[in-house]
């Protein structure tokens, strides 16, 4: 039976929902950080997923919600980017104090534009899940969404009419924030983040037949640039987060079990 | 000996090629985003919007994301209208029109 530890972590703001998962043994630990938004919910089912498979394999890992979403306390409104790297900070430093043992980081989607200089130095690596550095496209995409909602409501309407509740906040599909935490978002790039050498695993969804499009190729080219033990990883699975039914990509998961134990048996080398 | 005569393909003819790889591709796209259907159910005649429940918002922008990653495009805000995402045929159209 899994061992799983359900709690309200006092974050830097307020409590934070959070399952930790502790083997027996524990080996390392991996944090798994959300990524934004709707993205949060598309992720879920395949991070317990995760989460359960690097428990298996010696990983204590844990699973939190940002401050302001998911079962977190606090509202969406009430939060900013640098609360949310904070949280994973504090977490951080609390596992160094309490372990020896090496600490990584899980980061599907959106969760990189968390990233930050003072969470990379913490850790031992980063396991990167169809990463996107780039925030203004981001934040671009998420816009679209109330344009995409009031299509559904057969009325065109413009960007500008996102629905501004204050002169500071605002709607988008749904979610409440300040207009300040988008703006901090769309600024986020791999740009900002300067070298390390952790280890850092990239996966990348591509059909064996299709070429990687320049996009993507250049935001591999830049983090090979700022870490030159980058190893990046086809995946040749469905896009679970994509879907509009719940999917499962076994290949990948297959892939992230032999890289969890490539970690543990590096680490118990340089041991 | 006969020499093998080589005819070089009218505008027509590539067109005609463009139109179709581009709806292939868009095609793909969509069985990724909506699996729940069999692939025959897709064609260029296909409707998209509002005539598939599970083209919702979130289906809608994720295609956009797509297309704009897969065919190195930028779509306006304009362009996203009911008019371009009707069907597949219509948003081939709009997809060539960008590229």
């Amino acid at each position: 039976m899994v061992s799983t530890q359900v709690e309200f972590y006092q974050g830097v703001k307020g409590a934070l929902f959070r399952l930790t998962r502790t083997p027996e043994h524990t080996l390392a630990h991996l944090l798994f950080i959300a990524p934004l938004f709707e993205q949060a919910n598309q992720t879920r089912h395949h991070i317990t997923r995760s989460a359960i498979s690097a428990y298996h394999q010696g990983f204590q890992s844990i699973v939190f919600d940002h401050y302001g979403t998911g079962d977190s306390a606090g509202e969406l409104d009430d939060t900013n980017l640098a609360i949310w790297q904070q949280d994973i900070v504090k977490q951080l430093i609390e596992l160094k104090n309490h372990s020896e043992k090496p600490i990584y980081l899980s980061l599907p989607l959106s969760a990189v534009l968390l990233l930050s200089d003072e969470i990379i130095k913490q850790v031992d690596g980063l396991m990167l899940l169809q990463p996107d550095f780039n925030g203004k496209r981001f934040v671009q995409q998420f816009k679209r969404l109330a344009l995409a909602a009031q299509l559904t409501k057969k009325s065109k309407v413009k960007g500008s009419d996102m629905i501004e509740k204050q002169v500071k906040s605002v709607e988008v599909a749904g979610y409440l924030m300040q207009s300040s935490l988008l703006d901090e978002l769309a600024e986020q790039s791999l740009n900002k983040l300067v070298d390390f050498t952790s280890n850092c695993y990239w996966f990348e969804w591509k059909n064996a037949s299709e070429e990687l499009n320049p996009g993507r190729i250049k935001q591999q080219e830049l983090l090979a640039n700022k870490n030159n033990k980058l190893v990046i990883q086809a995946t040749d699975d469905v896009k679970f987060w994509q879907a509009t039914e719940l999917q499962i990509a076994q290949s990948f998961l297959a892939q992230e079990q032999l890289v969890f134990t490539q970690l543990l048996s590096s680490n118990k080398e340089l041991n | 000996m006969t020499s093998a005569q080589t005819t070089q393909p009218t505008n027509d003819q590539i067109n005609e090629h463009k139109i179709k790889q581009t709806t292939e591709q868009i095609i793909a796209l969509l069985i990724t985003i909506i699996p729940n259907y069999d692939n025959d159910f897709w064609n260029e005649e296909t409707e998209l919007f509002g005539a598939i429940a599970e083209f919702d918002s979130m289906a809608l922008v994720t295609l956009i994301g797509e297309i704009e990653e897969y065919f190195d495009i930028t779509l306006d805000d304009d362009d996203i209208s009911a008019d371009n995402f009707s069907s597949v045929a219509t948003l081939t159209e709009l997809v060539l029109e960008r590229s």
